[in-house]
């Protein structure tokens, strides 16, 4: 049992997020709603990218005096890629968040709502 | 248009939907083929940070690592052990494989990442451009506290940031930690004074030239390396300050760019801006 923990935990968890961002963007109507949907979402390919690389015994991919990245000639640092994607990948969700949410105060400054069928309305 | 369809059938549509989608994704994850062992993370890349060639190659022939016929990147070079504050000279001395990863071998992959940024943050201010109203929302005046004590803390935040991107090469951090934090420092500065606003100018002045520092250092390893964006400094001893090469330098422009951009949303966000076009 805690093998599986170890092992599946943060995939199971990283996908849960996923399913609940899908949630969120497919049944909400507001738009900033839609937009955490797709934050929650982000966060959730985060996760998953970075516990592809993760390992049960692992330690962080930085050289220190103390800790060894290989030992026995076996590599026991986590897979630093993943992790160099994902902090590309944040910075890019953070840009594209705050453009979106631009986008939101500025539908709501013509249309006085947020509801997305309200503004359908609206422009039909 | 009227919706027809009733509000609990669609619920029930996103639900499944978000089900097959699930179900397929850990389906086709367990079915992927795998190798040494049956552990899931047991199967990452390790050809990168296996620098040990010849372990590496015995792992291979005993099928322990890899599969029975990959073969290794590099067999040529030699095995050195590399020990903290005593290996020098190495492709790469950063201390922090990430920051070799984002900004050496990826280093390119960095500049795009920085050009997203900016294009965003061109976005927003373009998006919210107008005239300074007058008077603000928000009635109360923060207390003199309020006033000096996040005077002090942005001296503190500001030094932190520092740190962070100069030491990008050795503990976890870098450019765009460091200059978020020194944005939440400039946050705070708005939270302290009612009608605060940063120098715009030196703003606009701090993210160009920056943003230029990088092309700059790019095109020097492009004419001394023939490569853009080349490490064409001295790598020095792995842990040391002074080591890795130019990361330090990309890592300093990366951080100012960044903190000058996000000091802009913030600035643009917070800022009650009157409706000049329709």
């Amino acid at each position: 049992m805690q093998e599986f923990l170890q092992n599946w935990i943060y995939l199971i968890a990283s996908v849960s997020l996923i399913g609940v961002g899908l949630y969120i963007v497919l049944t909400k109507e507001n738009i900033f709603k839609i937009i955490v949907g797709l934050n929650i979402i982000e966060s959730g390919t985060n996760l998953f990218m970075v516990a592809i690389g993760w390992h049960p015994n692992a330690v962080m991919p930085i050289y220190t005096a103390t800790d060894h990245l290989v030992a026995n000639g076996k590599v026991i640092a986590a897979d630093p890629l993943p992790q160099s994607l994902v902090l590309t990948a944040i910075v890019i969700g953070l840009g594209t968040t705050a453009l979106a949410l631009t986008i939101g105060i500025k539908i709501f400054e013509k249309y006085g709502t947020l509801d997305v069928r309200k503004i359908k309305e609206a422009e039909e | 248009m009227k919706n027809e369809t009733p509000e609990l059938f669609k619920k029930i549509f996103a639900l499944s939907v978000i089900a097959v989608l699930i179900v397929g994704f850990f389906l086709a994850f367990t079915e992927m083929p795998k190798g040494w062992g049956v552990n899931v993370n047991g199967r990452v890349s390790r050809l990168y940070v296996l620098k040990n060639v010849r372990t590496a190659t015995k792992s291979l022939d005993s099928g322990k690592f890899f599969a029975k016929g990959v073969k290794p990147l590099r067999t040529d070079v030699a095995y050195t052990p590399i020990e903290f504050k005593k290996t020098a000279n190495l492709e790469d001395g950063a201390a922090n494989v990430v920051t070799s990863i984002v900004v050496d071998y990826r280093g390119f992959d960095t500049l795009g990442e920085v050009t997203v940024l900016f294009l965003a943050v061109s976005g927003v201010m373009m998006l919210l451009f107008g005239k300074r109203k007058k008077e603000r929302k928000k009635k109360t005046e923060p207390s003199l506290i309020m006033y000096v004590g996040t005077r002090i803390a942005f001296s503190v935040i500001l030094l932190f940031g520092i740190y962070i991107f100069v030491h990008g090469h050795l503990t976890p951090g870098g450019g765009f930690p460091g200059g978020a934090v020194i944005a939440s420092g400039i946050l705070g500065l708005f939270l302290g004074r009612r009608g605060y606003s940063p120098n715009h100018m030196g703003l606009k002045a701090f993210e160009s030239l920056s943003g230029i520092a990088f092309v700059i250092i790019g095109l020097i390893g492009f004419f001394s390396v023939h490569s853009f964006l080349a490490n064409f400094l001295p790598t020095g001893i792995i842990g040391d300050l002074y080591s890795a090469g130019f990361i330090a330098l990309i890592y300093i422009a990366v951080g100012m760019k960044v903190g000058s951009e996000l000091a802009a949303v913030v600035d643009t966000m917070i800022t009650d801006t009157e409706e000049e076009w329709s």
